[in-house]
C-alpha cells in the first residue's frame, strides 16, 4: 500500500474515532439535560400544584365541614390548579384525573411522609413521568400528582441522535477526502523523485528530480539531485577513461598488425619461394627492421603502462640527466648531422631520473627529426634554467592544425615520414604522461618553418 | 598479355613482399607509398586490372582513392589493419570487390585476386612457362606450338604450379585443389601427376621438389 494510503487511511481512522467520542458525549450530555429540564418542570408544576392546592383547601374547608361538603370543596379546589395531567386521590379513591392511569398503581406514596417522589415508568409503550406527594388537609391526606407522558422527549432525543450521527458521518466523509487529498498531493514530490530515481538507475544520468517544495522533501530532492550530479560526473570520467583505454588498444593493435603483416609475408615467402640472394637479404632486412621495431614499440608501451602506478621521485643532478641524454641520442643524432648543444648551469630536479631522461631523449629525437636532410646547421639546444627544462629546434616545425593531436597515442604529423625514421606514434603520448606524472607543465610552440620549443616546468 | 596489379601501401616492408610475389607468380605490377602520387599518376598511366589499396595512407587515404579507380574502371581490394565491421563495410559499400584484413597470409591474397579478376573478366586465361603455353579456358597446352595431350589430372596440376609460379605448393595442397578432400594422405598420386609432366612437358628441372614442402614450378 502506497504511503499516501496508508497514512489517509490512519488519519481517516483516527477522524473516526474522535467525531464519533465528541459526538456521542454530546449526545449523551444533550440527553441528560433535556430530561433533567423535563424532570424539573414536572417538579415544579407537582409542588406549585400541592401547594396553592393545600392552601385554598385549607382555607375553605372548615372542621365541622359535612363529608360531601368537604369532597365538593376539595374538588373544587383542586380543579381551580388542575390541568390534563393532574391527579387528585385519597387513599385509593380518586377525586380528581386528567389521565386515564391511576399513578398510586405506579408510584405508592408512604405514609406520614409528604417529601415529593418522582419516577418514570413505561405504561402502555409510552414513558410516562410520575411526580407526586401527600399533602394533609385538616388531618387528611391527599395525593397530588402529575402524570405526564415523556415519549415525545424520547423521540426528539432520538432524532437529535440521527442528526448528530448524520452530521458526523458527513463530517467524517468529507474530512477524509480532504485527508486523502493532502496526503495524496504531499507524496507527490515523493513519487516523482522515486521516478527520477528510476530513471537514473536505468542509465539516464543526466536525469534530476524536479521538485521544489521548499520542504523535507525539497530539501531530500535536492540532495538527491546533488548525488546525481557527481554520479553523472563519475560516471563521465570513467565512461571517458575506458573509451580512451579502448582507443589506445585499438591503436596498439593497429600498430601490431603492421609489422606483423611484413613479418609473415617475408618469413612465408623465404621458406616458400624461389628467391635470388639478394631478394633474400632484402627480405631479411625488413625482418630485422620490422622486429627492431616491434620491440621499441614494446618497451615504449611498458613505459606507459609503468606510468599507471605512482612514480618514486628523488633529487637527481640536471648535468648528470643532460649527459645520459647526450651518450644515447649521440648515434642517432651523428647519423643525421645534427648536433645537441646543452646548458644546465648546475642545479638539481626532483624527479624520477629513468623517466625524465626518456621524455628528454625523446624530445631530443624528435627534435632531430625535424630537420630536413640537406638543412643547413643542424642544431638542437637543451637547457635548464630555474624550473625549467627546454628542448628547442629549428627545423620544419609543426602545422597549426596538428598542435592538437600531437600528444594523441598513434597520432603522427607526417606517417609516412616518422614510420621511415621508426616512430611509432607513441613518443610525445609518454612525454605527455611522464610530465603529468611529475605535475609538470607541458608547452609546445612551434612555428611551420621556424622550428619547435618544448619546455617542461617542473613545480 | 600479362595481368597489372595496382599497389599502393606505405609500409615498404609490405608493399615489397606484396611486389616481389606479384613478379613470382608472373603479375605486372606498379608500387605506391602514397595515395595522392598513386592518384595523380593515374593519369598517365591507368591499364590495371586490379587495385590493392591499404586504407590509412598519406596523401590521400584509401577510401577516397577508390573513386579514382572507379573512375578507370579499377576493381579494388582494400588491405586494411582496421579489424572494425564498419571500415569493412563501407569499402564493400563504395564498390570495392573484396577486402583482405592484416595480417594476411601471400596465398589467400592470391586467391582472392585470381578470384576477382576472373569474376570482372580480367583474368589472363593464357599462362606460359618457358615455350609452353596453357590456356585455362580451352584446356589447350601447347609446347614450342605443337599440341601435347594431357590427362585432366595432370592439366589440374599443371595449373596449380603455374598460378603459384616461383612459389611452393605442398603436396596436400595439390591434393585437394586437384583431387578433392576425400585424397588426403595419397600423397603418391601427386608424385606421379608430377613425374609425367616432367617428362611430357620436359621440365625435370623447372619443377622443383622441395624438400619437406611441396613442388615449385621455377622460372625467374
Amino acid at each position: 500500500m502506497k504511503l499516501w494510503q496508508k497514512t489517509s487511511l490512519i488519519c481517516i481512522a483516527v477522524l473516526l474515532v474522535i467525531v464519533t467520542a465528541c459526538s456521542a458525549v454530546l449526545l449523551i450530555h444533550s440527553k441528560n439535560s433535556i430530561l433533567e429540564l423535563t424532570y424539573s418542570r414536572a417538579r415544579d408544576r407537582q409542588k406549585s400544584l400541592a401547594s396553592s392546592f393545600s392552601e385554598m383547601a385549607g382555607y375553605y374547608i372548615a372542621e365541622n365541614d359535612s363529608w360531601t361538603v368537604e369532597n365538593s370543596l376539595v374538588n373544587y379546589c383542586f380543579s381551580r390548579f388542575a390541568d390534563s395531567s393532574s391527579v387528585l386521590m385519597r387513599g385509593d379513591e380518586t377525586l380528581y384525573s386528567g389521565v386515564s392511569v391511576n399513578p398510586r398503581a405506579f408510584l405508592p406514596l408512604p405514609e406520614n411522609e409528604y417529601s415529593m417522589k418522582i419516577a418514570e415508568r413505561e405504561i402502555d409503550g409510552r414513558n410516562v413521568l410520575i411526580a407526586g406527594s401527600l399533602v394533609a388537609v385538616r388531618n387528611t391526606s391527599y395525593a397530588v400528582y402529575v402524570v405526564e407522558d415523556i415519549s415525545t422527549t424520547y423521540n426528539s432525543i432520538v432524532s437529535l441522535a440521527w442528526t448528530f450521527a448524520a452530521v458526523s458521518l458527513a463530517g467524517i466523509l468529507l474530512g477524509a477526502g480532504c485527508i486523502a487529498l493532502i496526503m495524496h498531493r504531499s507524496t507527490r514530490p515523493l513519487t516523482s523523485l522515486a521516478k527520477t530515481a528510476r530513471q537514473i538507475a536505468g542509465g539516464d544520468y543526466s536525469m534530476r528530480a524536479d521538485v521544489h517544495t521548499g520542504d523535507e522533501i525539497g530539501a531530500l530532492a535536492g540532495d538527491f539531485n546533488l548525488m546525481a550530479e557527481a554520479v553523472e560526473t563519475r560516471i563521465a570520467e570513467l565512461m571517458e577513461t575506458a573509451e580512451r583505454q579502448r582507443l589506445f588498444i585499438g591503436g596498439v593493435t593497429h600498430e601490431f598488425k603492421t609489422p606483423l603483416t611484413a613479418l609473415l609475408l617475408h618469413s612465408r615467402m623465404l621458406r616458400r619461394a624461389n628467391m635470388t640472394d639478394e631478394e633474400k637479404d632484402a627480405s631479411l632486412e625488413h625482418i630485422e627492421g620490422q622486429c627492431e621495431w616491434l620491440e621499441r614499440l614494446v618497451q615504449t608501451l611498458l613505459k606507459l603502462i609503468t606510468l599507471e602506478r605512482e612514480i618514486e621521485r628523488r633529487p637527481c643532478e640536471v648535468d648528470a640527466l643532460f649527459d645520459t641524454v647526450r651518450q644515447n641520442t649521440q648515434k642517432s643524432l651523428a647519423d643525421r648531422g645534427v648536433t645537441l648543444i646543452t646548458h644546465s648551469g648546475g642545479g638539481t630536479l626532483n624527479c624520477n631520473a629513468d623517466l625524465i631522461q626518456s621524455l628528454l631523449i625523446n624530445l631530443v629525437d624528435n627534435a632531430a627529426k625535424a630537420y630536413d636532410t640537406d638543412a643547413p646547421d643542424k642544431r638542437v639546444l637543451l637547457t635548464f634554467s630555474g624550473d625549467t627544462i627546454e628542448v628547442r629546434d629549428f627545423g620544419r616545425g609543426i602545422p597549426k592544425e596538428s598542435m592538437e593531436r600531437i600528444f594523441e597515442p598513434f597520432y603522427m604529423v607526417d606517417k609516412s615520414r616518422s614510420k621511415k625514421a621508426g616512430g611509432s606514434g607513441l613518443g610525445l603520448a609518454l612525454v605527455k604522461r611522464i610530465a603529468d606524472a611529475h605535475d609538470a607543465e607541458l608547452t609546445v610552440k612551434s612555428g611551420v618553418g621556424k622550428g619547435t620549443t618544448v619546455r617542461v616546468r617542473f613545480q | 598479355m600479362k595481368n597489372r596489379i595496382l599497389i599502393v601501401e606505405d609500409d615498404h616492408a609490405i608493399s615489397d613482399a606484396v611486389a616481389l610475389n606479384m613478379q613470382f607468380v608472373g603479375y605486372g605490377y606498379a608500387v605506391f607509398d602514397d595515395g595522392k602520387k598513386a592518384a595523380d599518376s593515374l593519369a598517365d598511366d591507368h591499364a590495371f586490372d586490379l587495385a590493392l589499396l591499404d586504407i590509412m595512407l598519406p596523401g590521400i587515404d584509401g577510401f577516397e582513392l577508390f573513386s579514382y579507380m572507379e573512375k578507370y574502371n579499377i576493381p579494388v581490394i582494400y588491405m586494411t589493419a582496421k579489424t572494425d565491421s564498419a571500415s569493412e563495410i563501407k569499402g564493400l559499400m563504395d564498390g570495392a570487390e573484396d577486402y583482405i584484413v592484416k595480417p594476411f597470409d601471400v596465398l589467400t591474397l592470391m586467391v582472392r585476386i585470381e578470384k576477382v579478376l576472373k569474376r570482372t573478366g580480367r583474368l589472363n586465361t593464357v599462362y606460359r612457362v618457358r615455350d609452353i603455353e596453357v590456356n585455362s579456358e580451352t584446356r589447350v597446352v601447347t609446347k614450342a606450338g605443337e599440341e601435347v595431350e594431357l590427362q585432366p589430372l595432370e592439366f589440374d596440376v599443371l595449373l596449380t604450379l603455374l598460378k603459384n609460379k616461383n612459389l611452393t605448393v605442398s603436396r596436400e595442397q595439390l591434393l585437394s585443389d586437384v583431387w578433392g578432400y576425400e585424397y588426403a594422405g595419397e600423397t603418391r598420386a601427386v608424385d606421379m601427376k608430377i613425374s609425367n609432366l616432367r617428362k611430357k612437358l620436359n621440365l625435370g628441372d623447372a619443377i622443383r621438389a622441395i624438400p619437406k614442402l611441396g613442388y615449385r614450378l621455377e622460372e625467374r
